[in-house]
Formats: C-alpha cells, sequence, structure tokens
C-alpha cells in the first residue's frame, strides 16, 4: 500500500466518524478479504456472512477509537475479525477449523521430486493438524494472506519476533520431517 | 490432535462467493440499532445516578436531623432545670 493510499484511506475514516455512510466505501473494498479470512477459519459460509457482518458492525462501532499505528486500516479489521472468530469457538466451545485451499499448499510446498503426491498433502494436512493453533495462525496470515510480520503481530496480539519465531520453527518442521524444499524463506 | 482442524478445500475461494452476504445497509442498520441502545442505557445510568444521589442526601438529611433533635431536646431540659 502507498503513502498516498493509506492517506486517503486516513480521510474516509475521518469522515467516516462523523458519517457512518462513508464507510460503505471501505466496507466494499475490504469485504471480500474479510469475508475469505473468516470463511478460512469457519469452514461454514452462512457463519461467515455473520460474523463478517459483526465485524464490520464492531468496526463502525469503534471507529471513534480507531488511531493511525503505521499500518493499513485492513489489518484492524483482521485483528477485529479475529475476535469475532475466537469470541465464536469460546462460545460454542468447538474446534477451531481452518480451511486451506489446495492451490496455496502446493504453492507453499515445492517438492523436490516431480510427481506431486496426493499422499504427500496428507501428510502435510496431518502435520499441520499437529501443530499448535498460534503457529497455524501466524502461517495463515503470511502464506494465505500475505501480511508481514509487523502486520501479523498487530492482528494477533503478540510480538513481531514471536511471529517469526513460530513461523520459522513450522517452516523448519516442514523441511526436516518431510524432506520437502519450503518455496518461501523471506 | 490439536484443538484445531485442518480442511483442505480443492474449489478456490473466490469461487464460493461471498457477494450474497454484502449488505452494507444491514451493517447501518445494526450500526444505528446499537447507537440508540447506547444511548437508552446512557440515560438510563444517568437516571439513576441521580435517583441513587437523591436518596443518599434524603438518607443523610434525616440521619443529620435524628442526630440534632436529641442535642436540641437535651439543651431544651437543662435549661428548663436550670431555670429559678
Amino acid at each position: 500500500m502507498t503513502e498516498d493510499e493509506i492517506r486517503k484511506e486516513q480521510a474516509i475514516i475521518e469522515r467516516s466518524k462523523k458519517d457512518p455512510q462513508a464507510f460503505g466505501e471501505l466496507y466494499e473494498k475490504y469485504f471480500d478479504r474479510i469475508f475469505n479470512y473468516i470463511l478460512r477459519q469457519t469452514d461454514n459460509d452462512e457463519l461467515t456472512g455473520d460474523l463478517c457482518s459483526q465485524t464490520f458492525v464492531n468496526a463502525l462501532n469503534n471507529l471513534g477509537k480507531y488511531e493511525f499505528r503505521g499500518f493499513p486500516f485492513s489489518a484492524w479489521l483482521y485483528k477485529i475479525a479475529g475476535n469475532e472468530v475466537n469470541k465464536h469457538y469460546r462460545k460454542n466451545k468447538g474446534k477451531k477449523i481452518f480451511s486451506i485451499e489446495e492451490l496455496k499448499v502446493r504453492e507453499l510446498v515445492e517438492q523436490t521430486t516431480d510427481t506431486w503426491d496426493e499422499e504427500l498433502i496428507n501428510r502435510v494436512i496431518r502435520y499441520m493438524n499437529e501443530l499448535p493453533t498460534d503457529m497455524i495462525q501466524v502461517l495463515e496470515l503470511r502464506f494465505f494472506e500475505d501480511k508481514d510480520f509487523k502486520e501479523i503481530a498487530f492482528i494477533l496480539d503478540m510480538t513481531e519476533s514471536g511471529a517469526k519465531m513460530r513461523t520459522y520453527r513450522a517452516l523448519d518442521k516442514l523441511r526436516t520431517n518431510f524432506n520437502l524444499k519450503v518455496k518461501y524463506d523471506g | 490432535m490439536g484443538k484445531h482442524e485442518i480442511r483442505l478445500r480443492r474449489q478456490r475461494m473466490a469461487a464460493r462467493g461471498s457477494d450474497r452476504f454484502r449488505n452494507y445497509s444491514a451493517v447501518m442498520k445494526q450500526h444505528g440499532e446499537g447507537k440508540r441502545i447506547k444511548l437508552i442505557t446512557r440515560i438510563f445510568t444517568f437516571l439513576f445516578l441521580i435517583i441513587a444521589l437523591i436518596i443518599v442526601l434524603i438518607v443523610v438529611s434525616r440521619w443529620e436531623k435524628k442526630q440534632t433533635d436529641p442535642e436540641q431536646k437535651s439543651a431544651q431540659k437543662e435549661n428548663v432545670q436550670n431555670a429559678p
């Protein structure tokens, strides 16, 4: 996001504090991203629709408290969305779901052999099931939402070094356990 | 087994479609209702505090009156006894 885009976004936010109708522009801009982010953690369209709507209502209700901290506005929305999802799982005492696109897993893991093995994907998924939930959350934001570590730390309320450590540990395990070449190293 | 479940999705996210859930007027409506409830709660809290304050003032003034009454009575008694 360029500085000019951030400035424009801030102007919309300031306008929205006085006139909630102006917030519609940000709603349209970020709806799909927030919807998909929640959908990855619920795998249920109807529930995602409700949580997504609640996320934007909360954002609108608390817009007066919003302060620019060097992150795009979307980071704040991701944080609210994450809180809504966690609240839902706490309330229903269910197991948190991470619904991951096969294509993204294929992108993440570059095979060292020529043929892509279906069994290998299943093994990677089984391995991810064993990882701590906070590690999966960091991986999700880093690889499926393309967030940088600073933003991830803000969204998940952790330190930047904590976010990096969790990612590298998970990737190291992937490399050693599966003898795979993990695409991302940055 | 962790506290989460990883599900593999063959379908791309965009293909599922989120447009049927996109409804900003519903968000605005919910926001308006929330604002109204907040305002009503504030008014009731304010009224409750004022009523509580009035009750406390009444109780204190009555207590003070009770405290001063015996003093006045004893003073009157002394006056009567000391009268020539």
